[in-house]
């Protein structure tokens, strides 16, 4: 049995994972990371958009700051989010953005003078200011109130991968490519590492740490469309919840997004309909009129997706080789706009299609775009059930985001929440009583076990194929757990899922070649991957509200007097082919920003008792400290500074909000 | 033993200084190549004087023997000096330039496999260079060494004998070719490595399939001028005669 | 409606063309296998990229194929292979500008780990530890509640310019170099040192970059054969950063 000890282990190479392995190496603890992939090649690198930071340097951002991105985000949960995690994250984001400009990022900056925007279809002309000159610059973006997205031209996740994983080699953070962590070492309390497996050699290997951290992003291939990378299948989500004793949360928050291309599932941006670019079906017809007579094509990306799906039930959607799907029809923005305005899509349309935009009608369907739920932590990163165990980025469940994401929001977590959660971890390690000898014979019976798994696998006669087990899963996920859920369809779908769960028990394989073995890598990940299924569909069953992302179309309401909680998922017999619910309920008394309306979609939700009384109570200190700063308002409604790492607790300048001293 | 020699000796240098060496190194290929293609394109248009007439070669070949500086006296071994200057730069160019050669058979098979697979134009190209290069080694060293000892044999007779009398123009025609593949892809590839005067890779191909081509073209047929000159004044040469110019045997005959 | 009508027309009732895919398979890690060509038939499909494709073959017909695809969009880099010859990202290979019969192999240079997927990260956290491709400043700790420093737009594009390599090992494969001299950085290092030294939160000066490239290994080992340029997916302009490189490295030497 191979063994390596390290201080930290982090599972995953993407953005969270490097930031946090930088963190913990920078205050002198050894750290491994592990990467399916060269962590380059992380998903993180196909954020395109952007970073949100309120750092207000453009005109548009004028007057933004902490408190409004703080606000815009919890509306966007559909006050899903644990509130002081949110505040946490708006004052460290525009650091990060300032610690990545330091570390050679090339964020895009500020021009002054006139420039010639679209806003609402319209021609608008604006004059960024002098002050601003050079500074980083930010950009329009769905869900909030002021410009408040950094980006680095089209290509931000790019960027910003580049520039931490080149800081964690200036630092000297060790990272093991192409090794995955197939099982977590813990005896029911604390965790000691994990599992290894090595994908070139197909050897195992136990990794022993003072600190296990899961930063695996999301699980986008539990669903057969989906934006993500093709190695985003939760693998770290499912280990977690495979030690029986780490809860998983929220995990069916599933954000869709309205117009990926068909089949590969990769997006084409939201500019397409904003600048006036039409949804048809199969027989050529624009549909969205028909159910959204005011917004049309441009509602919000829920209710468009929603209306997509329903309209494609109806059989309206086209038949092709990879399944159904519909028209976006920029054609008539003309060859114009389209080289000019929407390069990228352009682009996609002709590598990945091999269509002409101007031309052709571009197939689209809506796709799984981000995983909300995730390994449930407390404000540190830490698991509240498994000590040592700790989660960041879009694997966690820390809980910025509640029931929905917003765009912007969540390249920006990774980076953040790597910040905050690496200095946590360091705290952790730094702690005498967190040095602990490690149980050898433990970690050789788990290591012993997981070899034995694989063996089993190996040596079966079974006759079950896991490519087809995932297929299936996959469009169960779509079609029970997608967009539009309702009670008949879920409770199908859980069953359908619990009868793969266990004829996944009876996967044979063809092969037993020697290395990495991609049948068999199929053959154990499918069997994750379906326990992982089963806390969506679980979940989303459970869930008798409509919160954000989910969608009940029995249950159509928002539900704070019921549903103003958290779902927990445990998975604590390994023969079971449920998870175990359980529900962590959001104290609206300790609100900043109590439930209401978002600003946009429904209005009409049930509110929760307390509400009406905790909303008197901020009206009431308000009042009592009108004379005062933001900030002391702010600390006396939430307070959350001290939560913060000592480092990260300073304030933000910007150019209206100069520093004093 | 210096200082400095001691202490990276006894491997203390804390960082010894990377060496300039392959800068200078790496600038003197392009120059030296660039002086010889340069010295070619003259030289192709000092030989193709043939194409005027014997008496404009034969001025020519006086003129590098300084007959027109030491008044009306020639001095071959001038010639000599100016070939050993040109075959030192030869030979330095040779040696600069077989750094980058394949140095054993198995870099090689895996260099022509990748250009095969590639159907890369550049990297074909540089497959040409190396063969023209490595053949050069022989025949322009052979031709060097020729010119340098017997300088007093250029001039219309002897080195139209030397294609026709001594059946050297095969010898010659393959000569001319490598030096224009050569020489043509090799000033295009430094203007390619350096940017200058243009970075643009389609026009710098046009113009040096342009140049190539006048320059093979002027090449074959100052070749057969030489071929005729030696075919009509064999026995001249094989007399071992030289030729005198229109005007100085007008002046002979009228001296008659 | 005519839109329609050419657009089901073309949406998959024609009969598909049977492709043929050639590929190169070897499994280092069993000693009974030998590189050899193996051939698939597939059906093509509408819209069809190498990465389908492979998935399919896979899936249905061998799944002990090895390769690698992360984003299958075209801007992570893992796919590179050759392709009927030539390095490129296969997930952005669509099978309809290709003949009937594909050759697929893996990237030569790297070490291979079987099949089409070749051990590129290794060979890239090497150049970068090698190149240092970091920020390289004095200041230890940067104060984060602070404005950031400035900079002009226009320089922070051309930054990105050379930013978007995806270190997908393209133009290392199509380097003459390359295939003679392991050490070579290539033209993904090269590319790095030239975005370095244009930015000026980076203290390095060209003495300081002369010790990283200045040698055979690195930019006086190129030949400007610029199969680099040529095949780069995210068509960087390496022709000339190399160039310019070029000439400050040999103005070091003098």
């Amino acid at each position: 049995m191979k063994v390596i000890f390290t201080d930290v282990l982090v599972i995953g190479g993407g953005l969270a994972g490097l930031r946090m392995g930088i963190g913990a190496k920078r205050r002198g603890h050894e750290v491994i990371v592990l990467s399916l992939v060269p962590p380059k090649r992380s998903h993180s690198a196909a954020a395109q958009g952007g970073m949100q930071a309120s750092l207000a340097n453009v005109i548009k951002g004028q007057g933004d700051s902490e408190d409004v991105h703080f606000e815009d985000t919890v509306r966007g949960s559909d006050w899903g989010a644990d509130q002081e995690v949110a505040r946490m994250f708006v004052n460290t984001a525009p650091k990060a953005a300032r610690e990545l400009a330091a570390w050679g990022l090339p964020w895009s900056r500020v021009t002054p003078g006139d420039r010639q925007v679209i806003i609402n279809s319209q021609k608008v002309t604006i004059t960024e200011r002098e002050e601003a000159r050079g500074l980083i610059a930010q950009r329009d973006f769905g869900g909030t109130k002021k410009w408040r997205t950094c980006y680095v031209a089209d290509g931000t996740g790019h960027a910003m991968l580049y520039t931490a994983s080149d800081r964690a080699i200036c630092e000297g953070v060790e990272v093991h490519e192409r090794a995955e962590a197939i099982a977590l070492i813990h005896d029911g309390k604390r965790c000691y590492g994990a599992v290894v497996r090595d994908l070139i050699t197909g050897e195992l290997r136990a990794y022993l740490a003072k600190a296990t951290a899961i930063a695996t992003g999301g699980a986008g291939k539990l669903y057969r469309v989906t934006t993500n990378a093709v190695i985003c299948e939760g693998i770290g989500h499912a280990i977690a919840l495979e030690t029986g004793i780490a809860g998983l949360g929220n995990m069916e928050a599933v954000q869709f997004h309205p117009t990926g291309i068909v089949p590969l599932g990769i997006l084409v941006t939201e500019g397409c309909r904003g600048d006036g670019g039409l949804l048809r079906d199969v027989d050529g017809h624009r549909f969205m009129p028909d159910y959204e007579p005011e917004k049309k094509e441009l509602a919000s990306r829920d209710v468009v997706s929603r209306r997509m799906e329903e309209h494609i039930r109806k059989g309206k959607g086209v038949k092709s080789r990879f399944g159904e799907h519909l028209w976006l029809d920029i054609t008539l923005l003309g060859r114009h706009h389209i080289e000019h305005n929407l390069r990228e899509v352009k682009e996609i349309c002709e590598s990945f299609l091999g269509i002409d935009p101007a031309e052709k009608w571009i197939p689209v369907r809506p796709a799984q775009h981000y995983t909300m739920g995730g390994v449930r932590t407390n404000h540190t990163g830490e698991s509240p059930h498994l000590k040592g165990l700790f989660a960041a980025g879009e694997a966690a469940c820390w809980d910025m985001h509640g029931f929905n994401r917003l765009g912007g929001n969540s390249v920006a977590e990774t980076v953040v929440a790597g910040m905050i959660v690496g200095e946590f971890i360091a705290d952790f390690c730094d702690k005498p009583e967190n040095t602990v000898a490690m149980p050898m014979g433990l970690v050789e019976e788990f290591v012993e076990r997981e070899e034995a798994k694989l063996q089993a696998l190996l040596n079966s006669k079974g006759s079950e194929n896991a490519f087809k087990l995932n297929v299936e899963m996959q469009e169960i996920m779509i079609r029970s757990v997608g967009i539009f859920r309702n009670g008949d369809a879920l409770k199908e779908g859980v069953e359908h899922l619990q009868k793969l769960l266990e004829r996944s028990r009876n996967i044979g394989l063809t092969s037993k070649a020697p290395g990495v073995n991609p049948e068999l890598v199929a053959a154990y990940r499918t069997q994750k991957m379906l326990k992982l299924a089963l806390t969506v569909a679980y979940g989303a069953l459970q869930r008798t509200e409509s919160r954000g992302a989910h969608f009940r179309e029995d249950y159509p309401h928002r539900d704070d007097q019921q549903w103003l909680k958290r779902t927990l998922s445990f998975w604590r017999d390994e023969n079971a082919t449920l998870p175990e619910l359980q529900y962590e309920t959001l104290d609206v008394m300790k609100m900043e920003l109590p439930p209401g309306w978002r600003g946009y979609g429904a209005k009409d939700y049930i509110d929760h008792p307390d509400t009406a009384k905790r909303l008197g109570e901020i009206e009431e200190i308000k009042k009592r400290m009108e004379s005062k700063d933001r900030f002391a308002v702010q600390e006396a409604l939430m307070p959350f500074r001290d939560k913060l790492p000592g480092e990260l607790r300073g304030l933000n300048e910007r150019i209206d909000e100069p520093l004093n001293g | 033993m210096s200082n400095e020699t001691l202490i990276i000796q006894t491997g203390l240098s804390e960082r010894p200084r990377k060496s300039r060496l392959p800068a200078r190194l790496d600038f003197l290929q392009s120059a030296s190549g660039l002086f010889l293609a340069l010295f070619m394109w003259g030289h192709m248009f000092f030989v193709a004087s043939i194409l005027l007439g014997k008496d404009s070669m034969w001025m020519i070949t006086k003129f590098f023997e300084g007959y027109y500086v030491f008044g009306g006296k020639a001095y071959p071994w001038l010639v000599s000096i100016v070939v050993a200057v040109v075959a030192a730069v030869f030979v330095l160019h040779a040696m600069l330039a077989v750094r980058k050669f394949p140095i054993n058979y198995s870099q090689f098979k895996l260099y022509r496999a990748h250009a095969k697979s590639m159907q890369h134009g550049d990297t074909t190209m540089w497959m040409w260079q190396v063969y023209t290069g490595f053949a050069m080694f022989f025949l322009a060293s052979a031709h060097l060494y020729q010119m340098m000892v017997w300088p007093q044999d250029i001039g219309p007779f002897g080195s139209g004998g030397r294609m026709w009398v001594d059946g050297l123009w095969p010898f010659y025609l393959v000569l001319l070719l490598l030096v224009e593949f050569h020489g043509g892809i090799g000033l295009y590839r430094l203007a390619v490595k350096w940017c200058w005067p243009n970075c643009s890779r389609e026009f710098l191909k046009k113009l040096k399939w342009a140049i190539t081509a006048f320059f093979l073209i002027l090449g074959f047929a100052t070749l057969a001028a030489y071929m005729k000159v030696g075919y009509d004044y064999q026995e001249n040469y094989k007399n071992g005669e030289h030729y005198t110019p229109t005007w100085a045997q007008q002046a002979r005959e009228g001296a008659k | 409606m005519s839109n329609v009508q050419k657009n089901t027309a073309s949406g998959g009732q024609t009969r598909q063309r049977m492709l043929t895919f050639h590929i190169l398979r070897y499994n280092p890690k069993d000693p009974d296998s030998k590189p050899h060509m193996q051939s698939y038939q597939l059906e093509e499909a509408e819209g069809m990229t190498l990465f389908l494709a492979l998935s399919e073959i896979r899936e249905h017909q061998d799944p002990t194929l090895q390769y690698d695809f992360v984003c299958r969009a075209g801007i992570c880099g893992s796919c590179s292979m050759l392709i009927n010859g030539r390095p490129g990202l296969a997930c952005r290979t669509l099978t309809k500008d290709m003949g009937a019969d594909i050759t697929l192999a893996p990237l030569p240079v790297f070490e291979l780990i079987g099949d089409l997927s070749v051990n590129t990260g290794k060979w890239m956290r090497g150049m970068s530890e090698r190149l240092e491709t970091w920020v390289h400043t004095k200041e230890e700790e940067v104060n984060l509640s602070k404005a950031e420093t400035r900079m002009d737009p226009e320089l922070a594009e051309k930054i990105y310019e050379l930013d978007r390599c995806v270190e997908c090992g393209s133009c290392v494969a199509a380097c003459g170099t390359a295939q003679m001299r392991k050490d070579f950085v290539g033209a993904v290092g090269m590319n790095k040192m030239a975005r370095f030294k244009l930015d000026p939160r980076d203290e390095r000066t060209d003495e300081d970059f002369y010790e990283l490239v200045g040698d055979d290994s690195g930019v006086f080992g190129c030949m400007s054969l610029l199969g680099c340029h040529d095949v780069c997916p995210k068509e960087l302009p390496l022709q000339t950063q190399i160039a310019f490189l070029r000439r400050k490295m040999v103005t070091i030497g003098s």
